[in-house]
């Protein structure tokens, strides 16, 4: 294949936005690249350079061996079909399709033969007469197409062409591309953000990021070697996991190692392992290298998605005291009171505010008969810093008092040097009421535990995915209730066709060729 | 929405009273002799007949039509590249040229008016430029606007769609900028043309009493001399011409379109 096109280092900026970063790319003739990639990657851009729509502040375009950066959007033999389509409203679709044709000039019957053979290529024949604001999305489309078309251009550009349209016609469009692209036999340069639109009609597929290109391939490489967690991310669903790559072929993942095809990195280099939902084999009798649980279903059409969870996560279980209803009330002023026990780490005593141990202790006050609330005016408390059990006072100004106990603890904290994460909770105390009253239970016990889980790598935070109790929240009585907080663990998507019940055990396995194993990637 | 439709009522009574009936009035009034008694109706042409057959009526009637259009071209020609001119700005100099164009309209155009009277009377201009200034003056905005709304209404896709086939900013311009302009150039005119036509107090002050147009003879007819019926005529006439040349215009537009 004759090479066309040539990007040398383009770099676009818009103010101070570097948008494109030195792309480097070759297009060859006759074939259907897609730009692929999420808004603002820069992908548009690049499209609106080659059109000649916007100039590039760095780099070189080359076409057909000649530099064209000079050259103005109507002496390029290139065409674009706009996203909006752009259909001059004014012109019906016979001459909308004409409309380049008759800019240069072409004799009447030329024009007539060519038109109606692109109108009838798209398949609008019949639509000639038509006012272009009458018709459909896709006709619309059509007509976009084939104006553009029309004026035999080397290159097709197509913005984002199918974005406007619903799914099913998005579909057909997408192969009337793919056969108008084979039949007319020239280059499409196709920008999308849809990866299975990408990859149902390119011969190449580049994925761009942040002004840059990621990887270059066929959808089959893209699919099946994407080169860094992205790209892998981006295209297809995937199971994406932290693994060490042992020695070539051998890469341990999930505490095990497993066989694989990829080598040539460092020994114990860290890598990124991507499994393809599909390409992970769940039975429930067989042995497999990984039990887990299957913790949801979903029905997908063709597939079942089911989520097993091999290793649950770090946890921390904690005790919910609940008690009975304690409101103090002052019948001379009308007041009630309320506030609970609680727990204070001892790390905490030091800094402690009046305004902190009421919201700890949830301490209120409110007049008993129109129910509005009063301000607590004293809090008077005594904590030393060391573990025990010390008494707190909240006023009213009217004299209203109430006083619970808050227990300093030691710390207490669960670190799991496997996973590096590490996990805290505190006992707590809630009323019955207060429980009945919560509108998102597992929240709200999250907050009053002030659960809160981290990684010991960077101290980042790590969403508490599992909250774990066996009462129920309507119906609850006093006592002490255990609660256990969970980070996610190791969770596995796959795709099968079969059906597994929710709780069951499964074996998975998974073929040494379609574990993916890529160079983690630099984080920015 | 039933109930809705019922609030129309009184525009319609309105309407009835203020509107339709005042023209019954100058048609019967322009079909009439003098000598108004309602009792004694007598149709006749007479009025019209007069105002045909005396050639200073005619030609009053050709100089408005000759004011009206000259003073439309001459605004088209101002108002289009001032309206091209600012749907270019970005959005927020727009607003601000939309604000100074409307700025003059926020003061009564009689006073301005009398104001361009105050400038131009040492001027020794001749009084038919005088009044070509205060009409162009007065009714340029209205073009501006009409014409600066439909191109800011643009997709400017259009424009990139236009270079990207093949054309160069001035065949653009001409293909696609200027043709979908159209529907606000007339409406531009239609708000020129037609308060041009008529126009009587913008004459009658800067041209003083030499230069007459049709506007001036109708005021003549009903206040100063009182003869309602030759009066009316020439309303009537006045209107039929207003008509003929509207429906040209809405031709020329419906042409564009359908091509």
């Amino acid at each position: 294949m004759k090479k066309l096109i040539e990007f040398r280092n383009i770099v676009k900026k818009f103010d101070d936005n570097i948008v494109l970063k030195g792309i480097n790319l070759d297009i060859n003739e006759n074939e259907f690249v897609t730009l692929l990639g999420p808004s603002g990657c820069g992908k548009t851009t690049l499209l609106r350079i080659l059109g000649g729509f916007l100039s590039q502040d760095q780099g070189e375009i080359i076409f057909d061996g000649n530099e064209i950066s000079d050259v103005p959007p109507y002496k390029r033999p290139i065409n674009t079909v706009f996203q909006k389509y752009a259909l001059f409203p004014h012109l019906n679709v016979y001459e909308n399709v004409a409309f380049g044709l008759k800019i240069k000039k072409t004799p009447k019957d030329i024009i007539k033969t060519k038109v109606d053979r692109m109108i009838e290529l798209v398949g609008l024949n019949g639509f000639q007469k038509r006012d272009v604001t009458s018709l459909s999305g896709g006709q619309q489309q059509r007509v976009a197409i084939a104006r553009a078309l029309v004026n035999e251009p080397d290159v097709l550009l197509l913005d984002e062409p199918l974005a406007a349209l619903d799914l099913k016609l998005r579909k057909e469009m997408q192969h009337e591309l793919k056969r108008i692209q084979q039949e007319v036999g020239i280059t499409f340069i196709f920008v999308t953000h849809d990866q299975e639109e990408a990859l149902t009609m390119s011969d190449k597929i580049v994925v761009m990021k942040d002004g840059n290109i990621q990887q270059i391939g066929t959808p089959q490489e893209i699919y099946n070697e994407p080169v860094n967690e992205y790209v892998a991310n981006f295209i297809g669903e995937s199971n994406i996991l932290d693994g060490v790559m042992k020695k070539d072929y051998l890469v341990s993942f999930d505490d095990k190692d497993y066989e694989c095809v990829d080598f040539g990195f460092k020994e114990n280099e860290n890598v990124d392992v991507v499994i393809r939902p599909e390409d992970i084999k769940i039975s429930k009798v067989n042995k497999g290298k990984m039990t887990g649980i299957v913790k949801s279903v979903l029905f997908k059409g063709v597939h079942y998605e089911v989520i097993v969870q091999t290793k649950i996560g770090t946890s921390k279980t904690v005790t919910m005291h609940v008690l009975d209803d304690r409101d103090v009330f002052n019948q001379d002023q009308n007041e009630k009171m309320h506030a609970n026990d609680f727990t204070m780490d001892l790390e905490d005593v030091k800094d402690i505010t009046d305004e902190e141990i009421v919201a700890r202790a949830n301490a209120q006050a409110w007049d008993s008969i129109n129910d509005e609330d009063i301000s607590i005016s004293a809090v008077e408390y005594d904590i030393e810093e060391r573990p025990g059990k010390y008494p707190v006072t909240f006023k009213t100004h009217n004299g209203t008092l109430i006083t619970v106990h808050v227990n300093v603890v030691e710390p207490k904290y669960v670190e799991d040097k496997a996973s590096n994460i590490g996990i805290t909770a505190f006992d707590f105390y809630k009323t019955v009421d207060e429980i009945k009253e919560s509108m998102a239970i597992s929240v709200d016990l999250k907050t009053w535990a002030d659960a809160y889980a981290w990684s010991l790598d960077d101290d980042e935070e790590i969403g508490i995915d599992d909250v774990n109790f066996d009462f129920d929240p309507m119906d609850i009585k006093e006592g002490d209730y255990k609660i256990t907080f969970a980070t996610q663990g190791r969770e596995y998507k796959i795709h099968t066709t079969e059906y597994f019940e929710e709780g069951t055990k499964v074996f998975l396995n998974i073929s040494p060729e379609d574990i993916h194993v890529m160079e983690k990637m630099v984080k920015m | 929405m039933k109930s809705f439709r019922r609030m129309v009522y009184p525009y319609i009574i309105w309407a009835g009273i203020f509107i339709v009936i005042p023209m019954l009035m100058i048609v019967f009034y322009a079909f009439s002799k003098e000598g108004n008694a309602v009792m004694t109706v007598s149709f006749t042409l007479d009025n019209f007949i007069r105002f045909f057959s005396d050639s200073i009526f005619v030609n009053v009637l050709l100089r408005s039509l000759k004011l009206a259009i000259i003073t439309t071209i001459i605004c088209i020609v101002i108002g289009y590249p001032c309206a091209y001119f600012m749907a270019q700005l970005k959005p927020n100099s727009q607003t601000l040229m939309v604000l100074l164009v409307t700025f003059p309209m926020w003061i009564n155009m009689l006073v301005r008016t009398y104001a361009w009277r105050g400038l131009l009377i040492e001027s020794g201009l001749s009084p038919e430029l005088k009044v070509y200034i205060g009409m162009i003056y007065n009714f340029l905005p209205f073009m501006i606007l009409q014409v600066y709304t439909s191109l800011s209404k643009m997709d400017r896709d259009l424009i990139t769609a236009a270079h990207d086939l093949g054309c160069d900013n001035k065949k653009a311009f001409l293909k696609v900028t200027l043709p979908l302009s159209v529907p606000g150039i007339i409406s531009g005119i239609t708000l020129v043309f037609l308060p041009a036509v008529s126009s009587f107090f913008i004459p009658r002050l800067l041209g003083g009493g030499s230069y007459v147009l049709v506007g001036n003879l109708v005021e003549n007819y009903f206040v100063t001399t009182g003869d309602w019926n030759f009066g009316s005529a020439i309303s009537l006439i006045m209107t039929v011409v207003i008509l003929i040349s509207m429906y040209f215009t809405r031709k020329f537009d419906y042409s564009k379109e359908d091509r």
